[in-house]
């Protein structure tokens, strides 16, 4: 493979088993330079698994996991040191304010000029007036914009978002969304986890849809749909609906078999 | 440009376990990767602003006042013992003439000092356990920088390893070194009124370096074995035998204490090579216990059994009211949480050393004049720690969205503490009583154990609330706990000489009262006994009047405060 042509992420039969309920299958995965990859799935699909493994913050139970030339399981204080990560319900520490966590991970992870780019961030998410306040002071919102500070100070070519944009209001979503968007623009990566669609059809150029651990399709947005006339979440009730119904006639399949067992 | 592929397999499809290394072909495109921050810069960047974390952690329970009167009434204490240091020691002109039975040795006190210092340093430094708690609770309310880690590129070992340094710095701060100014301040009045105290100035630094060397080597040891024990097994089989083994050897006498206590030995020995050498063995010891905890952030998920509804139902003689649902809900903390077992046998462990001590002081004959009603107060102690383990289960948080209130969750703890340890206090007393051979004054002592642990613990969840762990540097609870606790304990210790096999000791409280410390035993006397007797069901009875008494005023201290510990 070429240089330019290798991925910045990939596993390979990548999976993670807690004690007998399977989280998430083997899956293959590979993710390029310059995409906008989202995961999408009804809440406990295995969404925040999959990041959290590809991210070296949980080990699999099977499986290799590579991002940036960097096995994952054998060194994720490395990929950690270059990637930004946002994770999808952790708050800053209680106890810091943000500027102080701020200058935390900065310091972490060495990034020049760090006084500059704290204030820089607390004012793109309009936190100076916060900039003092502890964060377990401050709301669910205005802890989001301090992690996705966190995750954007050290400028990572790698982004992964797990519901990145939970909690935040219209205009900061907007806000961020643009500054994404650029971002793959000017080379950088994006994976991102969620389960709102419209994120999919806004933002990403490639896409997957997993559920009970598993990825039920994957492509285009545009080549998920079956016709023109389909829309995102179409498919995604078409894919995941069918697939909880199918859960729910087994179960009651089983239901019938058991009462007439006893019967 | 080739697009990203996604494909799942199942899961018996492939085989178990990860394969080695290969390397899958991926790329960094031309970025210049940096390496993550380790060692010294790591830990730097992490120790200061952990510092200033667990600064804000105390002030928000105890408030800035209280955190500065905390040292200033450990410095006043210690300065006023100072200056009593000429009645327990037995080079001062307040002494009687027959020193050596009438006094302590200064061996003794220092023993004294170090013991309860490791025993407090080895209950604080379980740092294995609080980090695993702090990365399975990060999601939760409040986050802490121990659980960085998970997120960020720093080495769980090092957050550890500095949080074990933050916690030795604090505690110099905040308790060693009150405690030798207070010695300090009581050298002084000698100086200003004339009080003798046989306290030395020169002292006062080998004190202050002991001291911390029995802290550092408590936290250090507490440290290892809670990071051994999170390994698993073998730790977790060979860990407890060992520490039963050595707390047998020590009971038997065949353990030099001062090996033991480093900073006993330091402060016997004046050395300044041995104080460093312990000193930077209590670094190593935190060291290894550092890198012997590993990056796992897993965070189980693990399908149960209905459990709510079954002990629900087990609890109908709490009524139909909102304490059996929280009683119910508690206990389910209790059992899935795993913390049962930790804290079963956290509280059963000192009540073995206390039967273990009963079974030495027999083997070897010693004439300790401590009987079975002189044990009872002490288990009431306890309770303080189940109590507090009892408030850390859960953010209790989600609460202040439900039509109920603080009182009603901090009552239901105390029931829960009182049904899930009453049966192991009762197995122990009457253990004891086996042991000592002194079944008249079981039923006695019952009342006294059981006043005395439902007192305590009343005492401390009114005083505390749900943040018990955080009261420790708050000057004015502490107090209020100092003399609602050793005030009774004391008076019942005293009057349990009265019962029992008496002959020893006889009548010692009352010619203790008449001659000081020139008193002696004297023959049994039958209304002393009757009198002892009805003073500790007096104080038990009255024990449960100020249970009853706290109980109803928990309403008032605690009914506008919000859920939260």
């Amino acid at each position: 493979m070429v240089e330019s042509e290798a991925p910045l992420v990939m596993a390979n039969d990548m999976a993670k088993k807690y004690g007998d309920f399977i989280a998430l299958h083997p899956l293959n995965v590979e993710v390029h330079a310059g995409e906008f990859f989202g995961v999408f799935g009804p809440n406990g699909a295995g969404k925040s698994t999959f990041i959290k493994l590809l991210t070296g913050q949980l080990r699999p139970s099977k499986g290799q996991i590579e991002v940036l030339g960097v096995d994952a399981v054998a060194d994720p204080q490395k990929v950690k040191a270059n990637i930004g990560i946002v994770p999808e319900s952790e708050s800053p520490p209680s106890f810091l304010t943000p500027k102080e966590f701020l200058e935390f991970v900065a310091r972490l992870r060495r990034v020049e000029d760090i006084e500059a780019k704290v204030e820089h961030w607390l004012d793109w998410f309009g936190m100076d007036e916060k900039r003092d306040t502890m964060c377990k002071d401050l709301s669910k919102g205005q802890r989001q914009k301090v992690m996705l500070a966190a995750a954007f100070i050290h400028k990572p070519k790698l982004l992964f978002l797990d519901e990145p944009f939970a909690n935040l209001d219209p205009i900061y979503q907007r806000k961020c969304r643009q500054w994404l968007l650029d971002h793959v623009k000017d080379g950088g990566t994006i994976f991102l986890c969620s389960h709102v669609l419209e994120m999919a059809e806004r933002m990403c150029n490639r896409m997957a849809i997993i559920n009970d651990g598993r990825v039920l399709a994957a492509g285009t947005v545009k080549g998920l749909k079956k016709n023109e006339q389909e829309t995102l979440e179409d498919v995604f009730i078409r894919l995941v609906g069918r697939s909880i119904e199918d859960v729910e006639r087994e179960e009651k399949a089983n239901e019938t078999n058991e009462g007439s067992e006893e019967e | 440009m080739p697009g990203a592929t996604i494909v799942s397999r199942d899961w018996d499809d492939v085989a178990e376990g990860t394969p080695l290394n290969t390397g899958l072909g991926t790329s960094a495109q031309g970025q210049e990767l940096h390496e993550p921050l380790r060692g010294w810069s790591s830990f730097s960047a992490t120790f200061r602003v952990m510092f200033k974390e667990e600064g804000r952690k105390s002030i928000e329970f105890a408030k800035k006042r209280q955190i500065v009167l905390f040292p200033l009434l450990l410095t006043l204490i210690t300065a006023l013992t100072t200056v009593g240091l000429q009645f327990l020691v037995g080079d001062s002109s307040a002494q009687v003439a027959d020193i050596e039975q009438k006094t302590f040795t200064w061996g003794e006190l220092r023993f004294a000092l170090h013991l309860p210092l490791l025993m407090f340093s080895l209950g604080m430094g379980t740092f294995a356990f609080i980090g695993h708690d702090a990365i399975v609770h990060r999601a939760g309310t409040k986050n802490y920088l121990l659980a960085a880690p998970a997120l960020q590129p720093l080495p769980n070992s090092v957050a550890h390893f500095a949080y074990f340094i933050k916690d030795l710095c604090f505690y110099v701060m905040l308790i060693l070194s009150p405690v030798i100014a207070g010695m300090a301040l009581g050298i002084l009045l000698e100086t200003f009124n004339g009080v003798n105290t046989p306290l030395a100035w020169s002292s006062l630094p080998w004190t202050w370096l002991a001291m911390i060397i029995t802290l550092g080597q408590g936290l250090a040891f507490a440290f290892l074995g809670s990071a051994l024990w999170m390994r698993g097994r073998p730790y977790t089989i060979f860990g407890p035998l060992a520490i039963v083994a050595f707390g047998v050897a020590v009971g038997l006498g065949q353990v030099n204490l001062d090996g033991v206590l480093w900073g006993l030995y330091v402060q016997s020995n004046q050395s300044p090579l041995i104080a460093a050498a312990a000193l930077a063995g209590c670094v190593v010891i935190g060291l290894l216990a550092s890198a012997l905890i590993i990056d796992d952030f897993d965070v189980s998920v693990v399908q149960r059994e209905e459990m709510f509804v079954p002990i629900y139902n087990r609890l109908a003689f709490l009524g139909d009211g909102e304490i059996r649902l929280i009683v119910a809900k508690e206990f389910v903390d209790l059992f899935r949480s795993g913390s049962i077992k930790k804290m079963t046998v956290s509280y059963a462990v000192p009540l073995l050393v206390l039967l273990g001590m009963a079974w030495l002081v027999d083997f070897a004959e010693a004439p300790i004049p401590i009987n079975l009603l002189s044990y009872a107060p002490f288990l009431g102690f306890f309770g303080f720690n189940f109590y507090s383990w009892l408030t850390i289960l859960d953010s209790p948080e989600f609460m202040n969205g439900l039509p109920l209130r603080v009182p009603q969750l901090i009552r239901a703890k105390v029931i829960v503490y009182f049904l899930a340890t009453s049966w192991i206090s009762l197995i122990f007393i009457v253990l004891m009583a086996w042991q000592l051979d002194e079944w008249t004054s079981l039923p006695t002592s019952i009342i006294v154990m059981f006043a005395n642990s439902i007192y305590i613990v009343a005492l401390t969840a009114f005083l505390m609330g749900l943040r018990p762990n955080k009261a420790i540097f708050d000057a004015s609870v502490m107090i209020w706990f100092w003399i609602g606790t050793v005030l009774p304990l004391l008076g019942l210790f005293l009057l349990s000489f009265t019962q029992g096999d008496v002959s020893l000791y006889g009548n010692w409280w009352e010619r203790a009262s008449q001659d000081g410390l020139a008193a002696t035993s004297a023959m049994y006397d039958q209304s002393m006994v009757e009198q002892g007797y009805k003073g500790m069901i007096a104080i038990s009875v009255c024990l449960l009047g100020a249970s009853a008494l706290l109980w109803k005023l928990m309403d008032r201290r605690w009914g506008k405060a919000e859920f939260s510990n």
